[in-house]
């Protein structure tokens, strides 16, 4: 039995050329917590669930899966864990039932029992209509629940979701949503989670990390992260950077904390929405006048602005994203 | 989703987290044969090359039949088939490796990998699958050529010996393209590697007895290990048990299978290894 916590002590993953895929992450994911690993394309999320799940060795550092090592003793690993990579790996010739029932038997259960298993399985992610067909003809959302299904068949202690729901459409996300949550819930399973789309992140995980170019860079629940921005944000955007520089400048000496993110300014202080028209009589005392103002809650967005100096909008160079590829 | 969600309820398992070895391999040919056999389109090809090859090679070399001993009751067929047999092994060869290569395409390889099965059930369990194939190619010929007139002088266990050889032969064709199935996950590369062996079959006593050759090409064809296997064939069809014809033929079977195993084994232990 394992204690379903994931430890990872300063991993680091390299490649040829100097590429720092992983820069001395570490974590803990306590039992039966969801935890969110949030970050753009290319920042380490893939290969960090790579090496948590024995498909890559760590460069150095060290992580348990279940109190278990992922070098020394990766068999257990497997037994303990389930996986579904970001890349659905199925046998498009394939049927359901047949792959589900094959997992089954890889992992030692008898033939009648990983066929109920099977079944079960099917109609827990909703496929039972279509468990005639190949799994070729599936569209994109049935893999991705037929991959979560996979994962599922030895009945995991831990499960890796990378990135669960790329790909899908909205209504496909909210089903996966559902069974994350369900399986969290009525099984106590501890599901680390990569995703790349903030609202998943906050609408399912109990604990972030946000990693950018390698390195955890944010660590807190959702709320708490939002927390530390303050309550609102006042948001003013200017039809150039120039001006929102010079705002961004004026700004600071009455603000919290303020934050440049292209043509806007984001002002984080206490009961900024009643001090809107002393900010707005400032910026026009220096002939800055912005062309839209609005007040929103924190989001993890404004975290990750925050932590990193960007959006998760804002393109990466062409450099950056090739640099970045290999992780 | 409207529908009350049902819940998971846990099976009561026997499962002891890894199944046996024979297992192991049996799931693995298994799911092999299984997507093997829903592309039927793959399988033709080697089959109609194989048959097309003996018709025109009987009807047009069918006069050789005079100079060529040891036929018994048989015409020139009994000396060409064997030809037909170890060009479907040949063709055949890559039909699992195709199918491998398949797998790591979908990425199925490494949803495998993360299961507890052993990497020599992986490749033994893909070999089998291709035994069955090849075994399966090589009963059709020899049908085709028994309606064609062909007496097997050996009988039934004669026909089962010829079939035996051929997939052994074809096994170690199979073990060089599902090497580079695994050392390239590419489909064309793994189908171009099958090509490498095209020439050993000319490079051997493929129209005419090995006394009949002369020069390089006879010096290549004793080097030939096709040589012996097209030898110890066509003993077991036309004349009899012919032992150290038979014994040779297997030996070069095995020697080519053997290393070609190894180099396959070699292969897996890169393609799975944890980097």
């Amino acid at each position: 039995m394992s204690n379903r916590e994931i430890e990872v002590k300063n991993l680091e993953k390299r490649y040829p050329g100097d590429v720092i895929a992983v820069d001395g992450v570490s974590l803990k994911v306590e039992a039966g917590q969801i935890y969110g690993f949030l970050g753009p394309n290319g920042a380490g999320k893939s290969t960090t669930v790579k090496i948590l799940t024995t498909l890559a060795l760590p460069s150095a550092g060290s992580a348990t899966v279940g109190g278990y090592d992922v070098v020394e003793e990766a068999g257990e690993v497997r037994r303990i864990a389930g996986v579904a990579l970001q890349d659905v790996g199925l046998d498009p010739l394939m049927k359901p039932l047949e792959l589900l029932t094959l997992q089954g038997r890889l992992f030692g259960a008898s033939r009648r029992d990983a066929r109920a298993r099977a079944e079960e399985l099917m109609q827990l992610v909703r496929l039972e209509e279509a468990v005639d067909r190949q799994v070729g003809t599936y569209s994109g959302g049935m893999k991705r629940r037929l991959d979560l299904a996979m994962a599922l068949v030895h009945q995991p202690e831990i499960l890796f979701l990378d990135e669960p729901t790329t790909g899908l459409d909205p209504a496909s996300r909210r089903d996966v949503w559902r069974e994350v949550r369900r399986l969290n819930e009525q099984l106590g399973m501890t599901i680390f989670l990569t995703t790349q789309y903030l609202e998943e992140a906050d609408e399912l995980a109990d604990m972030i990390s946000i990693i950018d170019r390698g390195k955890i860079v944010k660590s807190g629940s959702p709320a708490a992260l939002k927390a530390s921005l303050g309550a609102e944000s006042l948001n003013l955007a200017f039809s150039e950077r120039e001006s929102a520089e010079r705002a961004n400048v004026l700004l600071q000496s009455i603000a919290d904390r303020t934050q440049l993110d292209r043509v806007t300014v984001r002002v984080y202080m206490n009961d900024v929405a009643h001090k809107i028209p002393s900010i707005i009589e400032r910026l026009s005392s220096a002939e800055l006048d912005p062309v839209s103002l609005t007040l929103t809650q924190p989001t993890l967005d404004d975290v990750f602005l925050q932590v990193t100096g960007t959006t998760f909008d804002k393109e990466r160079t062409e450099a950056e994203i090739q640099e970045l590829a290999l992780s | 989703m409207a529908a009350q969600a049902p819940t998971v309820k846990t099976i009561p398992s026997k499962a002891k987290f890894r199944a046996p070895i024979l297992e192991q391999i049996f799931l693995v040919t298994w799911q092999n044969l299984v997507t093997i056999f829903r592309r039927p389109a793959a399988l033709i090809p080697p089959i109609a090359i194989s048959l097309f090859f003996l018709v025109i090679y009987n009807s047009t070399l069918g006069g050789a039949a005079a100079f060529i001993p040891n036929l018994g009751a048989n015409s020139y067929l009994g000396f060409i088939l064997p030809l037909s047999i170890v060009s479907a092994s040949l063709s055949g060869a890559g039909i699992a490796a195709q199918n491998l290569v398949r797998n790591i395409e979908s990425g199925y390889f490494d949803k495998l990998l993360l299961t507890p099965i052993k990497r020599s059930a992986l490749l033994t369990g893909t070999i089998l699958s291709g035994a069955v194939i090849l075994g399966l190619q090589a009963a059709l010929v020899l049908g085709v050529a028994m309606l064609m007139g062909l007496r097997i002088e050996t009988g039934i266990l004669g026909a089962v010996a010829v079939v035996g050889m051929s997939v052994l032969l074809g096994l170690g064709f199979a073990g060089f393209t599902m090497s580079a199935a695994l050392g390239s996950g590419s489909a064309a590369v793994t189908q171009s590697a099958g090509f490498i062996f095209f020439p050993l079959t000319f490079l051997a006593p493929t129209f005419v007895p090995l006394e009949l050759l002369s020069g390089w090409l006879r010096v290549a064809a004793r080097l030939n290990p096709i040589t012996y296997v097209l030898q110890a064939m066509r003993a077991i069809i036309n004349e009899g048990w012919v032992w150290p014809e038979i014994f040779a033929g297997i030996l070069a079977c095995v020697i080519l299978g053997g290393a070609m195993y190894l180099l396959t084994l070699f292969a897996l232990r890169r393609r799975t290894a944890r980097s």
